[in-house]
């Protein structure tokens, strides 16, 4: 009972801090006067102060503006390709679990793309598709379907013989109804704990590439962007890199800790069925 | 065993063969052909464009191109570089070994720390020691990777001056200077494997710490590190090893970062600054070399997997 308690309050305490974060998002335009792209060369490399709390960048733009509404950027994007992500692995993965003949092809190609270190396939993807806000979504719904795919498919293959999947049969139930209203509501608890780490991963993944200069492409003021904006500066003005990260690292452990906490709450056996990488 | 082991080797073909399909499948997505994407970005010219379209093969069918690939990549054969107009697969080689001393060295700092500091907290579960662990390895997993590199650099580089900021020397230049530069982007890259070892490391021990022979052994007398190491670990580290194939791909992936960071010429470097140039060859390549290293770690993870763990029964 204890535990349950702390993983509550591990729950809690990750979405507090994602509130935060989202409350930055949707608000950003009624909490900074600055536009986030705008240029004002005089106010260049200005450092922290109370008209610009976290400073200014090489072209005069207030830090605190970008970051905000890099929040808008970056969260959607991550949420995006999470969404499309959960569609396609559920879709997949059902198919991949119920039928065999699919899942002897299906099965063979999520392993391959699985065999690529993460970062490395979404360089590949982001060189083949070119630089934009779309592809960036595009290679993250590539690299993260696999992963909700097994989950999914994992469930299903367990949950197939059981006997109410039997009973269901026996009413005359076909595999459509069987599929989505007997067998997905039973494997929605790893789902959904996957689904929470995807967001994570889909929010680093996006700052890595846009820091790699693969990502979104420059005015857009996405996290991974100011950090990359920020790089030749860090020296002369660090506080350029240091919120966008901070604020990447107050999403991300958000989101961790949701899914960890959900993941003791729903079914603590689940920590070998879902995993973070 | 022996069984296992072959069958385990014999699909190691097929998957490599998948992930080299796939590399070439998403190259020729690009529209038109590679050589389309550089004209005009590095003073490609129409004609020229022609000449370089022959040259890498572009002209020939696609079925044509994917069989000749195979065939000469089964040779470690990857062509001839666009800007480096050298062999791809000597280019690699290379900066591979770049790569090898920045994840070989996080790779051992991280088994050294993860492992018993995840036993040790397993120990006591909810203990202070325990909680700092587990909020800092949430941490590990949460931190942007060339971000806190960049924090490591400030802190350590330029406020104290313990390091240098970047670069990187080889071994040739004596084991000091080599370290030296290593040091810095070691641990960078370590943080974050040594947050998922340890929480794996912990959730194994807590498992097996559950179990009846434990409380068995424990009833009957033997001192708590007896249990803890002799009993209790054993049987915890056969599941450790199987994340330590993926501790390892993920250190390639984040070298990618931790590379560009810290201006250290590994092939993480050379794929990035391959894809902005659109120099197709050794994207190619140097993901296929990445992927392969990748499926090899894992095959000797896989292979050593029975040794370690005998008991179970892999045929």
């Amino acid at each position: 009972m204890f535990k349950r308690i702390i993983n509550n309050r591990l729950l809690i305490f990750g979405i507090s801090l994602l509130f935060i974060v989202f409350s930055a998002a949707i608000f950003a335009p009624f909490l900074t006067n600055y536009d986030p792209i705008e240029i004002s060369i005089e106010n260049s490399l200005l450092a922290m102060s109370w008209e610009h709390p976290f400073g200014t960048d090489e072209l005069g733009r207030d830090v605190l503006t970008r970051v905000l509404f890099g929040a808008k950027i970056s969260l959607w994007v991550g949420a995006v390709a999470t969404f499309y992500s959960g569609i396609f692995g559920v879709l997949f993965g059902l198919l991949s679990g119920y039928y065999q003949t699919f899942d002897s092809i299906f099965s063979r190609l999520v392993d391959g793309l699985m065999v690529f270190p993460g970062l490395i396939m979404a360089i590949l993807l982001m060189a083949a598709l070119g630089p934009s806000t779309k592809n960036v979504i595009i290679a993250m719904i590539i690299l993260y379907t696999p992963r909700i795919v097994r989950v999914v498919r994992s469930s299903v293959i367990q949950i197939k013989i059981e006997d109410f999947v039997d009973a269901a049969r026996v009413i005359g139930a076909n595999d459509l109804r069987i599929l989505f209203i007997h067998i997905l509501p039973n494997a929605f608890a790893p789902l959904i704990v996957q689904v929470a780490f995807g967001f994570a991963w889909a929010i680093l993944v996006e700052s890595g590439m846009s820091f790699l200069g693969l990502g979104m492409p420059a005015p857009t003021p996405s996290w991974g962007n100011i950090i990359s904006d920020g790089r030749n500066f860090v020296y002369s003005a660090p506080w350029i890199m240091l919120f966008p990260g901070l604020a990447i690292c107050m999403s991300v452990m958000g989101l961790n800790f949701i899914g960890d906490g959900l993941r003791d709450f729903l079914d603590p056996h689940l920590r070998n069925v879902v995993s973070r990488e | 065993m022996s069984a296992y082991i072959i069958r385990r080797l014999l699909a190691f073909v097929p998957t490599l063969f998948i992930a080299v399909t796939l590399i070439f499948v998403l190259t020729r997505m690009v529209p038109g052909n590679p050589a389309n994407a550089l004209i005009g970005v590095r003073g490609v010219t129409a004609e020229k464009h022609d000449e370089l379209v022959r040259q890498l093969g572009y002209d020939k069918p696609i079925p044509l191109q994917y069989i000749d690939w195979l065939q000469k990549i089964a040779h470690g054969d990857f062509g001839t570089s666009v800007f480096f107009k050298k062999p791809v697969i000597d280019i690699i080689l290379d900066r591979f070994a770049v790569t090898l001393s920045l994840s070989g060295l996080s790779m051992l700092i991280t088994l050294i720390i993860a492992i018993p500091l995840g036993v040790i907290s397993a120990k006591r579960p909810g203990s202070i020691l325990d909680s700092v662990v587990m909020i800092f390895s949430t941490l590990g997993v949460s931190v942007p990777i060339f971000w806190f590199g960049f924090i490591m650099m400030l802190l350590f580089a330029v406020n104290l001056g313990w390091f240098p900021a970047a670069g990187y020397r080889p071994l040739s230049f004596g084991f000091f200077p080599w370290l030296e530069r290593l040091v810095l982007p070691v641990f960078t890259l370590g943080f974050a494997q040594v947050a998922l070892l340890v929480r794996h490391t912990r959730s194994s021990m807590l498992e097996v710490l559950n179990r009846e022979y434990i409380t068995t052994a424990r009833a009957k007398g033997l001192s708590e590190t007896k249990v803890i190491y002799k009993h209790a670990f054993k049987n915890a580290f056969a599941d450790i090893i199987t994340v330590i194939g993926l501790v390892f791909a993920l250190s390639l992936g984040g070298a990618v970062l931790v590379e560009n960071v810290f201006a250290i010429p590994g092939i993480g470097n050379l794929i990035t600054t391959a894809a902005i140039r659109r120099d197709y060859p050794i994207i190619e390549g140097g993901i296929a070399f990445v992927t392969f290293v990748a499926l090899v770690v894992n095959l000797i993870v896989d292979i050593s997997y029975p040794i370690i763990n005998p008991r179970v029964n892999y045929e």
